[in-house]
């Protein structure tokens, strides 16, 4: 556990990337928002700059390994330490900013949307709960999106250009096969139905199993990293 | 003893390049191990899978007893920043201060000196570093985390001549007060020709030499001298880098020589000159200074 609080805090040296980028993007996507709607009267206008957020944290999930892996396995660390630690990390800033998400959207649900009726940390049946839902499924969103971003880095890592065509065709393909596996025996109205059936918690449930199976497919490949 | 680093059978194959064929050998605890070879023999994949960086095809490897590959226990006793190392994008002084969080041994003080020597910016960022520069920074890390296998890839790479012979200081030094098994991987055989207790020499993935450094030293002598009495002197023994002007040849002797020799040299007037390892391990390489035939050569590697 010490060598994953110590990769954790060797992560954190570029905090730039943690910290800084995603809330930098979200105030300037903030911004913009805010002048789309005074300068043009947009006033129900439900845009979706909140997104910038979770891509941000895909960006830096991607771009983490290619420089702190080598480096890191250079200073004698396991990739299983490294994996783990960085994992540790990514689950405490996306808790930390799930907390700050969950506060900002209580804001401006009491400000009556900044004043303005603007809708920017509410999106409709996503985040639209009590505070500590929209905390659960930003939490768990955001480190869906750093853990998907980060076995397309380490995929790229392993086997460079190639490797990455290969991943998103496979992704293509597996949901290819979903689509034709749930045609094959008429599955759609049953799974429209779950969709349409799902709550805001089993929608974060269905993220939370996407999740684990994004970390146990990270976990895999950077086994199979050499630097 | 178990050796500290002991590598059976080990392969690495990428696609149709053998990069490292069929290796097997020991290395010994408290010593410096020279690991010596053009560029592309081997030398950093076989410092990549000791260290864990990178896989074997095929082949055992052991390192303090163990296979260092996702071994924690291992991993952290072994330190190895190469050449071509990829830094994250941090300052120097903040390279040192990760490099001090894995190091049980770390020295912070030695260190310190190190950086002041090398005249490293330590508040420059590692991106913006030239290329010695990152050499050095390499070393700093090496040195100073004092692990117990000490591995060293190319770390003359864009050094100046002051800061080799300074790198050189500072290992034995710091070698001699804390003993542990160091690993030099280099093409530059002169520059650590002093400090080697042991040559591994690689070509094409594979051993060509593995011997303590003084017996290589000690395995030939340059013979200079009348053309009659060099004949003489070296008949029945082996030889090669024959070079004759007029009536004087001078040829090296690819054999030990005990006192009676020296003795015979002297009364015929032969001059007796040691052969520098770099010549040694050029020829033992088959390279540019080799001119013997296979049988010759065979002398000098055993």
């Amino acid at each position: 556990m010490s060598t994953w609080i110590k990769v954790a805090r060797y992560q954190m040296v570029q905090r730039f990337n943690y910290v800084t980028l995603p809330w930098a993007a979200l105030a300037l996507l903030f911004a913009a928002q805010l002048a789309v709607i005074t300068m043009l009267g947009m006033h129900d206008a439900r845009l979706t700059g909140l997104v910038s957020i979770y891509a941000v944290f895909f960006i830096v999930g991607v771009s983490t390994v290619a420089r702190s892996l080598p480096f890191g396995l250079a200073l004698g660390l396991s990739r299983r330490s490294y994996y783990l630690g960085t994992v540790l990390l990514a689950l405490t800033l996306t808790a930390l900013d799930g907390l700050l998400l969950a506060g900002l959207q209580e804001i401006e649900r009491a400000t009556g949307g900044w004043g303005l009726g603007m809708f920017f940390f509410r999106v409709e049946y996503v985040l639209d709960g009590p505070w500590f839902l929209t905390w659960l499924t930003s939490f768990v969103a955001l480190t869906l999106a750093f853990v998907y971003g980060l076995w397309w880095g380490l995929v790229y890592l392993r086997w460079r250009r190639m490797g990455r065509r290969v991943f998103l065709v496979a992704q293509i393909l597996a949901l290819l096969a979903v689509g034709l596996t749930a045609d094959r025996f008429a599955a759609w109205p049953n799974i429209g139905r779950f969709f349409t059936d799902l709550t805001a918690l089993g929608l974060t449930g269905v993220l939370a199993a996407a999740t684990a199976a994004l970390l146990v497919g990270g976990y895999a490949t950077i086994r199979r990293v050499a630097v | 003893m178990t050796p500290t680093v002991s590598l059976s059978g080990l392969t690495r194959r990428y696609r149709d390049q053998l990069a490292l064929d069929d290796i097997s050998l020991d290395i010994e605890d408290a010593a410096i191990t020279g690991l010596l070879g053009r560029n592309g023999a081997g030398k950093t994949t076989l410092m990549r899978i000791v260290a864990a960086q990178e896989f074997a095809t095929a082949g055992r490897v052991r390192v303090l007893g163990a296979s260092p590959v996702e071994n924690d226990a291992i991993l952290r006793r072994i330190v190895l920043v190469r050449e071509d190392q990829v830094f994250p994008d941090v300052k120097v002084r903040d390279a040192l201060r990760l490099a001090s969080w894995f190091y049980p041994n770390w020295s912070a003080e030695l260190a310190a000196t190190l950086v002041a020597e090398s005249e490293l910016p330590a508040n420059r960022s590692v991106g913006a570093l030239s290329r010695g520069m990152r050499t050095a920074l390499g070393n700093v890390i090496g040195l100073a985390a004092r692990a117990e296998v000490t591995l060293f890839d190319e770390p003359y790479a864009g050094l100046d001549s002051e800061a080799r012979q300074s790198f050189n200081d500072r290992l034995l030094a710091d070698y001699t007060e804390h003993p542990r098994t160091v690993v030099l991987s280099t093409h530059l055989i002169d520059e650590v020709a002093d400090l080697l207790e042991r040559v591994v020499l690689l070509d094409h993935g594979r051993i060509m030499l593995a011997a303590a450094a003084d017996e290589i030293r000690g395995s030939a002598a340059r013979v200079s001298g009348s053309t009659l009495a060099v004949e003489r002197f070296v008949a029945g023994r082996p030889t090669w880098d024959r070079r004759s002007i007029v009536s004087q040849t001078s040829v090296v002797l690819a054999a030990q020589l005990d006192e009676a020799d020296r003795a015979s040299a002297r009364a015929q007037r032969l001059s007796l000159e040691p052969v520098s390892l770099q010549q040694l391990i050029v020829h033992a390489a088959g390279g540019p200074a080799a001119q013997s035939t296979d049988e010759t050569r065979g002398g000098t590697l055993a």
